[in-house]
């Protein structure tokens, strides 16, 4: 590669791309006066940058100027306390205005404590459910002995409706034998007041 | 460097919502920057602070004009280079040139008062005034090329014209300092 296809200005600048740069070194490694230009490229950017940047001697006055401040509604908008103030300044006032414009809560006293008068429902309460206790069992008594009496006396019943049938039958009988007699009497009657 | 972009870019995109305070960690990082190449460019400590305020206050003020702001840096040189040519064009209305004949810094307003580099303040000062913003940009600013032929408005080609001539006249005006810094 001829000296004059090499950008050396470049190469010493860092400009070329990789290729470039990769071409432009290994001539360099050949060339003695492509090196020796190289170097002096190198000693004088050296020199240049011994020139050392100043402070400016007093800062930039950007945030002091007027037409830099922003408004006060972007001051809020840019800051996360002062938000977070309105927002609370915000609620309060909303909380004091429902306050006062909200009608007047019933206040529901809540009723006193009485314990005789809770004594005296206990034991209203207890009574109630004894007396339908003992009404209960009364009644499943009586129900249990009106079962009974009605047994027996289905039994007394027939026991007496077989005893009637038992007399009937028996007097019956003696009314037959009765009527028997009888008949043997008229006839022995009507026999003796036929013979002369 | 990286982290440097990712951190103005977040700047930007904040100062782009209004934040004041974005925008002045903005200039803090970079106000020195444009003061020492406007400084260079004017020869002037207080037109340098006061071309450096109006560059900021017109970077603000056009903030969300700013396409890429991965490009932040070469667009606010961009700002830089157009407002010192605009003091220089009311200072000289008559000039061809702008810059053909800079100021010579006084050695004794410099921090660093060595003899290099008072030579190289003196070979700069013989630039053109083309010239010398090629190699601030490239030397000191460490733009590249692409990133100049934005900021001066010119093709890659005049920028590389440019900075290469400023080399060779730098390289033959600095050549006996170097060989004594090298003894």
């Amino acid at each position: 590669m001829s000296c004059t296809s090499i950008d050396l200005k470049a190469y010493a600048l860092g400009e070329l791309d990789d290729r470039g740069t990769r071409e432009a070194a290994a001539h360099v490694h050949t060339c003695n006066e492509c090196r020796d230009e190289l170097e002096r490229l190198r000693l004088t950017h050296m020199a240049l940058l011994s020139l050392r940047d100043e402070e400016p001697p007093r800062r930039i006055a950007f945030v002091s100027d007027r037409i830099f401040e922003p408004k006060w509604w972007q001051r809020m908008w840019q800051s996360a306390p002062a938000m977070g103030l309105a927002s609370a300044a915000l609620l309060s006032c909303a909380i004091l205005v429902h306050a006062y414009t909200r009608p007047a809560p019933v206040v529901h006293t809540a009723p006193v404590a009485d314990a005789a008068a809770i004594e005296r429902r206990v034991e209203a309460r207890l009574n109630e459910r004894l007396s339908a206790d003992l009404a209960r069992a009364v009644a499943d008594v009586r129900r249990a002995d009106e079962q009974k009496m009605t047994q027996l006396l289905a039994a007394t019943q027939r026991d007496n409706q077989l005893q009637r049938r038992a007399d009937l039958a028996m007097l019956r009988s003696d009314m037959e034998m009765v009527g028997k007699m009888n008949t043997r009497l008229y006839t022995a009657v009507a026999n003796i007041e036929e013979r002369p | 460097m990286i982290f440097r972009e990712v951190e103005d870019r977040d700047l930007i995109a904040k100062a782009r919502r209004g934040s004041v305070d974005a925008y002045s960690i903005l200039v803090s990082r970079w106000e020195k920057r444009v003061f020492n190449y406007l400084l260079r460019l004017v020869g002037d400590r207080e037109d340098a602070l006061d071309l450096s305020q109006d560059v900021f206050l017109k970077a603000y003020q056009n903030l969300k004009k700013l396409e890429d702001p991965d490009r932040f840096a070469s667009w606010l040189f961009r700002i830089a280079h157009n407002e010192a040519y605009s003091l220089l064009r009311k200072n000289r209305p008559d000039s061809s040139e702008i810059l053909s004949e800079p100021s010579v810094h006084d050695a004794t307003s410099r921090m660093y008062p060595m003899e290099l580099s008072l030579a190289v303040e003196r070979a700069l000062s013989l630039l053109s005034g083309d010239q010398r913003e090629a190699v601030l940009l490239k030397i000191f600013q460490g733009f590249k090329f692409e990133e100049m032929a934005e900021i001066l408005e010119c093709p890659v080609s005049t920028v590389k014209s440019r900075l290469y001539t400023a080399l060779d006249l730098l390289k033959t005006t600095l050549a006996p300092v170097e060989a004594r810094g090298a003894q």
